[in-house]
C-alpha cells in the first residue's frame, strides 16, 4: 500500500479503536522483551538486559519498541533494510522466515557480538509488519575470548559474521548454520540457547499481533501504525521547538591524545549532529557504525524532548547527523567494532556536555562516561566448566542545578540494567568478591556534589583466569559544571597475590592466577556549582556519612566539622 | 450464636464482614456488613466501632481475622523508626547501590529512590561465608560493641542484620542477633534469614531492613488491637492476614510484620480460591474492581501462585524498593471506578491512572467533581441505575454527567455517549491488559479458565472482559462488593518457606532434593507445634524452582511428596519440560538446575460452611423494571433490570439484563445468560 493511502482519515478511523490498538503495539513489545528476558541463557542478556526488541511497519520503520537500553531502541530499523535490500525478489520473502545479520557495517548492528534477528509478520499474504530481536551473544569467536578486544585490528579477529541470512525458512531451522554458530563460539550451549530465546521473543509478538490484526482488521492496523509514527513525529517536533536554538560545540581530548569534536545545531525544525573532521577510523576495535553514532545522537535527543513518553520512528525524524566516511563515527568495512560501546559513549557525552550548559533542566554535569565493560574468565573452581563473564560497571552521576549527582547507577547508555548480585555472581561465577561499596575518591565536589561511583574487588579463585576491559574516561575525570569540580576516574587495579599492584585503563586477555585481586574503581560523577556555595548541614552530612573527610571538607569547603 | 468476623482497614474505611454460625450445624446462617470510618493513628478505634455498630457479642465471637495496611502505610508514609543496618564488612553500601538500574532510561536527569537507613547507620562486621554456606572467616563479635554504642547514642530502635550468603547457612546472623539481644534487651532486631532465605544480597538485605523499620510499629499496633478485643471480652482466636494468601497468629506475624506489607488484596485472590473450591472449580482468575484499581490473580488447578519478586514504589519512572517476602502474585493497574478520563496534548484518551477517589468522587457524585469517570460512563450507557446509585443512597447527576463527557469528546469528534463508551471501551482494554499478563503472558489459556469478580466494579466490567478474551464463563460470588474481607473467613493458615539452594536436576541429587524438602518441612511443622498445632493438622504444597542451566529466570513446577526416588527426577525433568514448552514454545537439551525450594505449610483450622439460599426458580418478582441499556458493539437494547436480593437458587436469566445489588451492578450482554447458584452466586455463560 502507498503511503498517501495511509494519510490521516479522521472520519474514517475511530478514535478510540486507534488508541487501543496503539496501547496494544507497546503491550506487544513489552512481551517480547519479558520472554526472551526470562529464556535468555547469559547473564549479559537477563540481568545486563543488553537486548532489544521491536515491531516495525512494513517498511521496517520503528513503530514500537522494548528495550532494557535506550541505545538499542533506534537500532533495529535499519537491520530490516538490510534485508530488504538483499532479499529483493517477489518469494524470497516469506511467512515463517526469520533472518540474523551481524555485520555492523552493513546496518542495523553495532558489534559482531549484537546478533540481530528478524521475523516479516504476514497477513492475507502481505507483510504487515516486522519484528525484531537484537541480543549481545556472549562469544561469537574470533581471536580473543569474549570476542572483543581493543586489539582487534579488522573484523575478521572479532569473531563469525552473518552477513544478513536466513535461518529459518518458513519455520523450519537451518540446522547447517544453528552448528555453524554453535561451532565459532566458546559457549555453543549459551549460544544456541540465546538463539531460541531471541525466537521465542519473536513467536510471543507474532501471536499476538496476528490476534490484534484478526480483530480489527489488517487496514485498521496499519493506520494505526502510520498514525503512531506520525503522532512520534508530532510529539517530538513539539517539543524540539521548546528548546533553546543555536550552535554548540565541544570538544575532548581520548586517552590516545586524539580530539574529538561535536557541534550541534539547533532550529526549530531540526537537531543536527555535525561530526565531520573527526579522527579517521583507527586499527583497533575503537570504531563505530553509522547506524550506532546515529543512534547516540538520537539518545541525546530524547532525553531533551519528552523522555518520559515512547520512542518510534517518528519521535527522531528531525535528527541528522553529518560524518565523514572512514572516519571513528562512520567506519568502513572490514574495520574493527567490538569496542564500538565506548566509542559511541564518547560520543553521546561529546553531544551531552556541548548542550548541558544550557539545558540544566534536562542535563546533569558529566558521569562516569564509560560502559566500563569487564570480561572476565577461566575455569569455575568447583564444576570445572569453561566460563567467561561479561558485565558492564556501575559508577557516579553528574550533579545538576538543584540537586546531587546520583550514586551508583549505570550510564545514560544504559537502562533498565541490573548489576549481578554479589551472592549469585560467586556461586555462577566462581569469583570472589571482596568489597562492592561506594568509591569515596576525592573529585565532584561542589554546591551540588557528583554521584560515588564503585569498589568492586574479584578474587580469583583459580589458576588460568584472564580478563579483558578497554574503560574511557580513565586520565581526565567527568566534566563539571557552573564552577564545580570534575569527577574522579575509572580504570582497573590488580593485585597480585605477592603484594605487587599495577593500574590499567584497558587490557586484553590479561592472564589471572588464583590469589590475584582485580579492584575495579568507577569515577565519581563531575560536581555542580562552586564548592563554596553547598550548604554547611550537607557538608556536615556529607563528612558524617563518609562521603568526604573532614580534612579534604576544610580544605574544598572551607568548613569545620 | 456463634460469630466469626474479619475487618479489613482500608484508607478511608474500615470494613467489617461478619458471619453468624448455627449453633447445631456450624453453618453460616447469615452474611453481614459494616462499615465504619479509619481512625489514624489509633486505628482499632475504627474497627471497635465496627463491631459496635453491628451490635456483636465479643463473647460469642470465635474467631477474628484481621487485614491491615498498617505495613505498608508505614513504608510509604516513612513513619517508621530509626533503624541501623550491619552487613559483612565491604558491603554496607549495597543498600544504597542496589542494583543500579535506570528504568526512565532516556531521561539524563533520573532519581534513584533514597534507601531507607543512611549511609552513618549503615555498619560493617568482620565474618565471610562463601555460597555453599562454609565459613571463610569467623564471625568477629568483639567489632559489635561499638557499633551498638553508635546506634544508641543515633537513638536507633531497630536493627536489621543481614551477611553474605545467610540463605545458605543462618548460623552468623543467629550469632550475631543473639550476641545483640544480650547486649542490647529492647532493640528490636531482624536478622535476614528470619524473613527470607532466598540469594541476591540486596533485595535479602532491603527487605530485612524495612521489616526492622516497621516491625515496633506494627508490634504496637497488634497489641492494641489484641488489647482492645480482649478489654471488651473477645477470648476467641485473633489472626491477621498475610500477603502470602493465609492467616496467621498475631505471634508470628509480629515477628516479621513485613510479611503483611500487601495483606488486603491478597484476601480477595483467597476468596476466590475458597469459593473455587466450594463450587469445584479449579481453574480460576480472581479479578477485583475497587475505586481506584483494578487487580487481578491466577489461580492454576486450585493453587494461588506466590511470588517473592514483589516491589513496592516501583513505576516506569522509578526502580522502587524489592521486599522479598511471597506475595501473591497480584497485577494491578490504576483503573478504577473513579479513574478519569482525560485527553492529552495529542488528542489521545487515556483513563487512569488519577482517580476522583472518595472526594469529589464520579461527577455523578455532585460533590464538585468535573472530570468524567469510569462509574459516569457506565451511568451515560445506563448500565448502572441512576436511580439506585450507591444503593439508592445518591440521586446521579445526570445533566453533569452528560456535559463532562460533552466537554471530553468534543475536541475529537465524539458525542457524549460515544466518548462514554470509549472511556468503557479504554478502561476495558486497560483491564483487558492486566489480565492477560495473568495469562496469555504466562501460558495460561484464558478457555481453560472461570473469571470471578468482585469489588465493587468487578461485576460491572467483567462480562465484556470475558468475551474479549474467549473466557467462558463468569461467576459473581454473593456479597460481591466485600468478597474480600469474606476470604478471611474461609482461610486456613498458611507459613510460606523459600530457600535458594541451587543443584543440578540429576538422579545423583535425588537423595539431596528429599532432604532439603524435609528439613523444610519440619522446620514448618515445629513452628506451628510451638503454637499448639497437631501434625495432623498440618498439610503442605511443595515445588522447585527450576531453570536450564545458565538461565536467570527460573519455572515453578509442583512436586507430590518429599520422598524422592529416581525415577522422580525423570518426571521433574519431564514435568519442567511441559511447564516450559507451554510458556516459551520450545525446549532445549541442555541440563536443568534447581534453584530453590518452595514449601506452603497450611495448619488447618475450623471453617465455616456457607449455608444454601432458597430455591426460586420464578425471577418475576425480582424484576425492577426495563430500561435500554448501551451495550456498545453489541448495540443498545432493552434490558431487564433484576434485584439480585430477590433472585433464588436455580433462576435463570437471558441477557440483555442488568442485576443490581447493593454496591454492585452486573451487566449481562444480549447473548450471555446467568443462573444462581444454590449459594446465591451468579454464574454467567459468555
Amino acid at each position: 500500500m502507498a503511503k498517501e493511502d495511509l494519510a490521516p482519515k479522521v472520519a474514517e478511523h475511530d478514535p478510540i479503536t486507534i488508541e487501543i490498538i496503539q496501547s496494544s503495539l507497546r503491550s506487544i513489545t513489552d512481551e517480547m522483551f519479558a520472554t526472551m528476558r526470562k529464556t535468555a541463557m547469559s547473564s549479559v542478556i537477563y540481568e545486563v538486559l543488553d537486548f532489544g526488541v521491536a515491531m516495525m511497519d512494513a517498511d521496517g520503520e520503528l513503530a514500537s519498541s522494548g528495550s532494557g537500553i535506550p541505545s538499542f531502541v533506534g537500532m533495529l530499523a535499519p537491520g530490516i533494510k538490510s534485508v530488504r535490500r538483499k532479499f529483493t525478489k517477489p518469494d524470497d520473502i516469506k511467512p515463517g522466515d526469520v533472518f540474523a545479520t551481524n555485520i555492523p557495517h552493513h546496518g542495523g548492528v553495532s558489534h559482531l557480538n549484537d546478533v540481530v534477528l528478524m521475523q516479516p509478520v504476514f497477513f492475507n499474504g502481505q507483510i504487515i509488519s516486522w519484528l525484531a530481536n537484537k541480543a549481545h551473544w556472549v562469544d561469537v569467536g574470533g581471536t580473543f575470548p569474549g570476542s572483543i578486544s581493543v586489539d582487534a585490528l579488522d573484523i575478521y579477529q572479532e569473531g563469525l559474521q552473518l552477513p544478513c541470512i536466513k535461518v529459518i525458512d518458513q519455520g523450519k531451522e537451518n540446522q547447517a548454520v544453528i552448528d555453524i554458530m554453535a561451532g565459532n563460539s566458546r559457549v555453543p550451549d549459551i549460544t544456541v540457547g540465546d538463539f531460541w530465546a531471541g525466537i521465542a521473543s519473536m513467536r510471543s509478538g507474532e501471536k499476538r499481533l496476528q490476534a490484534l490484526i484478526e480483530k480489527y482488521g489488517d487496514e485498521t492496523v496499519r493506520y494505526a501504525i502510520a498514525d503512531y509514527i506520525a503522532l512520534g513525529e508530532a510529539m517530538a517536533r513539539t517539543e524540539l521547538k521548546k528548546l533553546p536554538m543555536g550552535v554548540y560545540s565541544a570538544t575532548e581530548k581520548l586517552e590516545d591524545g586524539r580530539v574529538v569534536k561535536a557541534v550541534v545545531t539547533i532550529t526549530t525544525d531540526a537537531f543536527t549532529v555535525d561530526l565531520r573532521g573527526n579522527p579517521k577510523q583507527g586499527k583497533n576495535a575503537l570504531n563505530s557504525s553509522l547506524d550506532a553514532t546515529i543512534v547516540d545522537a538520537q539518545m541525546v535527543f530524547k532525553a531533551l524532548t519528552d523522555p518520559q513518553s515512547f520512542a518510534n520512528a517518528g519521535s527522531f525524524r528531525p535528527v541528522e547527523v553529518l560524518t565523514d566516511e572512514g572516519s571513528i563515527f562512520n567506519a568502513q568495512y572490514p574495520t574493527a567494532m567490538g569496542v564500538y560501546y565506548e566509542t559511541g559513549m564518547i560520543l553521546f557525552d561529546l553531544i551531552w556536555k556541548a548542550l548541558a550548559p544550557f539545558m540544566e533542566q534536562h542535563l546533569t554535569a558529566g558521569h562516569y562516561g564509560s560502559i566500563c565493560g569487564t570480561f572476565l574468565g577461566g575455569k569455575h573452581p568447583d564444576t570445572g566448566k569453561e566460563h567467561s563473564i561479561v558485565e558492564p560497571q556501575l559508577g557516579g552521576w553528574g550533579a545538576s542545578l538543584d540537586r546531587d549527582g546520583v550514586n551508583a547507577l549505570y550510564t545514560g547508555q544504559h537502562g533498565e540494567t541490573f548489576n549481578v548480585p554479589v551472592e549469585v555472581a560467586e556461586q555462577r561465577n566462581g569469583l570472589m568478591i571482596d568489597r562492592l561499596c561506594l568509591n569515596d575518591a576525592p573529585g565532584g565536589e561542589g554546591q551540588y556534589i557528583g554521584g560515588k561511583g564503585i569498589n568492586l574487588d574479584y578474587r580469583i579463585l583459580g589458576d588460568d583466569w584472564w580478563i579483558s576491559m578497554t574503560y574511557v574516561r580513565s586520565e581526565s575525570g567527568p566534566w563539571a559544571l557552573e564552577g564545580g569540580r570534575p569527577g574522579s576516574t575509572n580504570y582497573i587495579n590488580v593485585v597480585r597475590k605477592d603484594g605487587s599492584e599495577k593500574r590499567y585503563s584497558s587490557c586484553t586477555a590479561l592472564p589471572l592466577e588464583k590469589g590475584d585481586v582485580v579492584q575495579v574503581v568507577t569515577a565519581n560523577g563531575g560536581g555542580y556549582g562552586p564548592p563554596q556555595k553547598r550548604a554547611k548541614d550537607s557538608v556536615f552530612s556529607d563528612i558524617k556519612n563518609g562521603y568526604i573527610t573532614a580534612e579534604r571538607a576544610r580544605y574544598i569547603y572551607g568548613t569545620e566539622a | 450464636m456463634k460469630i466469626r468476623a474479619a475487618s479489613d482497614v482500608g484508607g478511608t474505611f474500615t470494613d467489617l464482614v461478619y458471619c453468624e454460625l448455627n449453633d447445631q450445624t456450624g453453618a453460616i446462617e447469615s452474611i453481614q456488613t459494616e462499615k465504619a470510618h479509619t481512625t489514624p493513628p489509633d486505628f482499632e478505634k475504627g474497627v471497635l466501632s465496627t463491631l459496635k455498630k453491628a451490635d456483636i457479642s465479643f463473647a460469642e465471637m470465635i474467631f477474628f481475622a484481621h487485614g491491615s495496611t498498617v505495613v505498608i502505610n508505614a513504608l510509604t508514609e516513612r513513619k517508621g523508626v530509626k533503624t541501623g543496618l550491619i552487613m559483612t564488612r565491604g558491603f554496607r553500601d549495597i543498600l544504597e547501590i542496589a542494583r543500579g538500574n535506570r528504568p526512565d532510561f532516556f531521561n539524563l536527569r533520573y532519581e534513584k529512590p533514597e534507601a531507607f537507613i543512611p549511609r552513618y547507620l549503615r555498619r560493617e562486621i568482620t565474618e565471610r561465608l562463601d555460597y555453599k554456606g562454609q565459613v571463610i572467616e569467623n564471625l568477629t563479635l568483639k567489632e559489635l560493641s561499638p557499633i551498638l554504642e553508635d546506634f544508641k547514642k543515633e537513638g536507633v530502635e531497630a536493627i536489621a542484620v543481614c551477611l553474605l550468603h545467610s540463605y545458605a547457612n543462618p548460623d552468623h546472623e543467629q550469632e550475631l542477633v543473639g550476641k545483640i539481644k544480650s547486649l542490647w534487651p529492647d532493640v528490636a532486631i531482624v536478622a535476614s534469614h528470619q524473613v527470607s532465605r532466598e540469594w541476591r544480597e540486596y533485595e535479602r538485605s532491603n527487605t530485612a531492613a524495612l521489616c526492622a523499620y516497621v516491625q515496633p510499629i506494627a508490634e504496637k499496633y497488634l497489641s492494641n488491637m489484641e488489647d482492645a478485643l480482649h478489654n471488651n471480652g473477645f477470648d476467641g482466636s485473633f489472626y491477621v492476614m498475610r500477603s502470602n494468601g493465609g492467616i496467621d497468629t498475631v505471634k508470628s506475624v509480629k515477628e516479621i510484620p513485613i510479611t503483611v506489607v500487601e495483606s488486603g488484596p491478597a484476601s480477595g485472590v483467597l476468596g476466590a480460591e475458597a469459593l473455587g473450591k466450594l463450587l469445584g472449580i479449579e481453574n480460576i482468575i480472581a479479578f477485583d474492581i475497587g475505586g481506584t484499581t483494578a487487580k487481578c490473580s491466577l489461580i492454576d488447578q486450585g493453587r494461588v501462585s506466590v511470588t517473592s519478586q514483589y516491589m513496592i514504589e516501583k513505576t516506569p519512572l522509578s526502580s522502587g524498593y524489592p521486599i522479598m517476602t511471597p506475595v501473591v502474585d497480584i497485577v494491578e493497574i490504576g483503573n478504577g471506578g473513579g479513574s478519569v478520563a482525560w485527553l492529552d496534548d495529542h488528542g489521545k484518551m487515556h483513563v487512569g491512572p488519577q482517580s476522583a477517589g472518595a472526594l469529589p468522587g464520579p461527577v455523578a457524585y455532585g460533590k464538585g467533581g468535573i472530570e468524567p469517570t469510569t462509574t459516569d460512563a457506565n451511568l451515560m450507557l445506563n448500565r448502572i441505575n441512576p436511580n439506585y446509585f450507591i444503593g439508592g443512597e445518591i440521586q446521579a447527576d445526570m445533566e453533569k454527567v452528560r456535559s463532562a463527557f460533552e466537554k471530553l469528546g468534543d475536541p475529537v469528534n465524539l458525542g457524549p455517549q460515544e466518548a462514554a463508551r470509549g472511556v468503557i471501551r479504554i478502561a476495558n482494554h486497560n483491564m483487558a491488559n492486566a489480565l492477560k499478563l495473568v495469562s496469555i503472558n504466562r501460558g495460561y489459556d484464558p478457555r481453560d479458565f472461570t473469571l470471578v469478580a468482585f469489588g465493587g466494579g468487578g461485576a460491572m466490567h467483567a462480562t465484556a472482559l470475558a468475551k474479549d478474551l474467549n473466557i467462558p464463563k463468569v461467576v459473581v460470588p454473593a456479597h460481591s462488593a466485600v468478597f474480600s474481607a469474606l476470604g478471611m473467613l474461609l482461610s486456613d493458615l498458611r507459613r510460606d518457606y523459600i530457600r535458594t539452594s541451587p543443584m543440578p536436576l540429576d538422579i545423583l541429587q535425588a537423595a539431596a532434593i528429599g532432604k532439603t524438602i524435609s528439613e523444610m518441612e519440619d522446620e514448618a511443622l515445629a513452628s506451628f507445634a510451638e503454637e499448639g498445632f497437631s501434625n495432623d493438622d498440618i498439610y503442605f504444597e511443595r515445588f522447585l524452582d527450576m531453570r536450564y542451566e545458565g538461565q536467570e529466570h527460573s519455572m515453578r513446577v509442583p512436586i507430590a511428596s518429599s520422598k524422592i526416588a529416581e525415577k522422580n527426577v525423570d518426571l521433574l525433568h519431564r514435568d519442567f519440560g511441559n511447564a516450559y514448552e507451554r510458556e516459551y514454545t520450545y525446549r532445549l537439551d541442555s541440563d536443568v538446575e534447581i534453584v530453590s525450594f518452595h514449601l506452603a505449610a497450611y495448619a488447618q483450622i475450623e471453617k465455616p460452611e456457607l449455608s444454601p439460599i432458597a430455591e426460586d426458580k420464578d425471577v418475576a418478582n425480582a424484576i425492577k423494571e426495563k430500561r435500554d441499556v448501551d451495550f456498545d458493539e453489541s448495540g443498545v437494547a432493552e434490558a431487564v433490570i433484576y434485584d439480585r436480593d430477590k433472585l433464588g437458587a436455580g433462576a435463570e436469566i437471558q441477557g440483555p439484563a442488568v442485576i443490581e445489588e447493593s454496591g454492585s451492578t452486573t451487566v449481562i450482554f444480549p447473548d450471555q445468560s446467568a443462573t444462581v447458584d444454590r449459594f446465591g452466586n451468579l454464574h454467567i455463560a459468555i
